[in-house]
This record gives C-alpha cells, sequence and structure tokens, in this order.
C-alpha cells in the first residue's frame, strides 16, 4: 500500500470513529436526561452530526463515484428532514402533556418572554452590543 | 482484508447500540420518547446499511438506504400528526360526555 492509500485509510477512519462516538454521546444523552424535549435535544445531534461524520468516513473510502454521491445525497437530505420531524415531535408532546409546567416554564404570550430575555441580555452584557454593531457597520 | 475487518467492527459497534436504543424505545415513559428512540434506530440502520453497501461492494444498498431515510422520515411526522388528531378526539369525547352529566341528560338541542 502506498502513502496516499495509507492516509486514506486512517482518515476514514477518524472520521467514522468520531461519527461512532457522536452516535454513543446521543444514546449517553438518550438514558441520561430525564424528559422528553431534553432527550430530543441529544437525539438530534446523531441525525445531522453523527450519521454525517460516518457518511463522510465512508466517502473516503469508497472514492469518487455514484456510490459516494448518494451517500452525500442521504446526508443533504437529512439535513433538511431531521428539523422537520424533531418540531413535529415536540408539537405532539406539548398537545399531549396535560402537566407540562412541571418539567418547563410555560409562556402563553411572547411578549413576556421577550421583555424577559431583553433586560436579561443588557444586563448581563453591558456596553458589547454597540460595538459590535460599530464593528460590523 | 483491512477494511473487512474495520466494517466489521463498525457494524458490531452500531448492532449493540442499536440494542440500547430498543431498550429506550420500550422503557420510555411517553409516546415521543418512543418516537426518538425509533427515529435514532432508524438513522443507526442507515449508517449500518451504507457500511454493508461498501462491504459488499453493491451500489443500489446505498438507493435502499435512501429509501429507508425518506420513509423514517415520513413515519414519524404521520405518527405525530395522527397521534395528536386520537389525543384531541378522545380529550373532546370526554368532555362533551362530562357535560351530559352535568346536564343531568337534557338534551334540549342548543348546543
Amino acid at each position: 500500500m502506498g502513502a496516499v492509500e495509507w492516509i486514506r485509510l486512517i482518515a476514514g477512519c477518524a472520521f467514522l470513529i468520531c461519527g461512532l462516538v457522536i452516535f454513543f454521546t446521543e444514546l449517553f444523552g438518550l438514558f441520561h436526561f430525564r424528559y422528553v424535549l431534553n432527550r430530543m435535544h441529544a437525539a438530534a445531534m446523531g441525525d445531522t452530526l453523527g450519521i454525517g461524520a460516518c457518511m463522510a468516513g465512508l466517502i473516503i473510502f469508497s472514492g469518487l463515484n455514484f456510490t459516494s454521491l448518494k451517500l452525500l445525497l442521504i446526508v443533504i437530505f437529512l439535513w433538511f428532514a431531521s428539523p422537520v420531524s424533531s418540531h413535529v415531535l415536540s408539537r405532539l408532546e406539548i398537545a399531549t402533556n396535560e402537566n407540562l409546567e412541571e418539567h418547563c416554564t410555560i409562556y402563553p404570550d411572547l411578549e413576556t418572554l421577550e421583555a424577559e430575555l431583553s433586560a436579561s441580555d443588557t444586563a448581563g452584557r453591558d456596553g458589547q452590543p454597540d460595538e459590535e454593531k460599530g464593528g460590523a457597520l | 482484508m483491512l477494511y473487512h475487518y474495520i466494517y466489521i467492527t463498525t457494524l458490531i459497534i452500531l448492532a449493540v447500540m442499536l440494542f440500547a436504543c430498543l431498550i429506550r424505545a420500550v422503557r420510555g415513559p411517553r409516546v415521543a420518547d418512543r418516537i426518538v428512540a425509533v427515529n435514532m434506530m432508524g438513522t443507526m440502520v442507515m449508517v449500518m446499511i451504507a457500511v454493508l453497501a461498501l462491504m459488499l461492494n453493491e451500489g443500489y444498498l446505498v438507493d435502499v438506504c435512501l429509501i429507508y431515510a425518506m420513509i423514517s422520515f415520513l413515519a414519524v411526522v404521520i405518527i405525530s400528526k395522527v397521534y395528536i388528531g386520537v389525543y384531541e378526539e378522545r380529550l373532546h369525547r370526554t368532555q362533551s360526555s362530562d357535560d351530559a352529566e352535568a346536564e343531568g341528560g337534557v338534551s334540549d338541542g342548543s348546543r
């Protein structure tokens, strides 16, 4: 095996192991958290990043052909599909849970939340937004 | 031959994690827990099919993987929507039966 083959093997293995570690983290989060909305936060990671890393490793193993193009297509499809399914699942949880207040704070109208967020924002970092705006402009 | 061992090891690790995910799907206290676990199992199965496609050197298995991704997404969306509908219908039925009991069986047709 030449040097290019060894580089391909090591890079592919690194991506594959990275993907498996991300899947294991996802599984750990699924057993560690106490409530569905927290578990969903951990589970959404594997749908995009975990399968992305695994498919990147397999694409490096496969080389440049139509198989690797289809693997890339699966990753791109999941980037679009995973947020939509997470959104629908959280709507299911919120619609069917009768005592949701035990697990999280509920704001009936958005203005209360926005007022609280802007108050904590100005209290947390004073003077920084003006500098950022000046730098961006 | 080295690639073969790499693929076999990946498949074994993924299979073990798949069983752990199945435990979560059985134990999950709420319906959303089970759907999250099943969705995660689908993601792992997709990686397993892709690894098999490279291991057996059969390109058409990747097409199977793509169709699996689409069907898994469709299943999650449809199960969620159907369960929301069933829950609201059940809630509506219990509320209307409670109202009928409160009215003492009098049905004057105003509702």
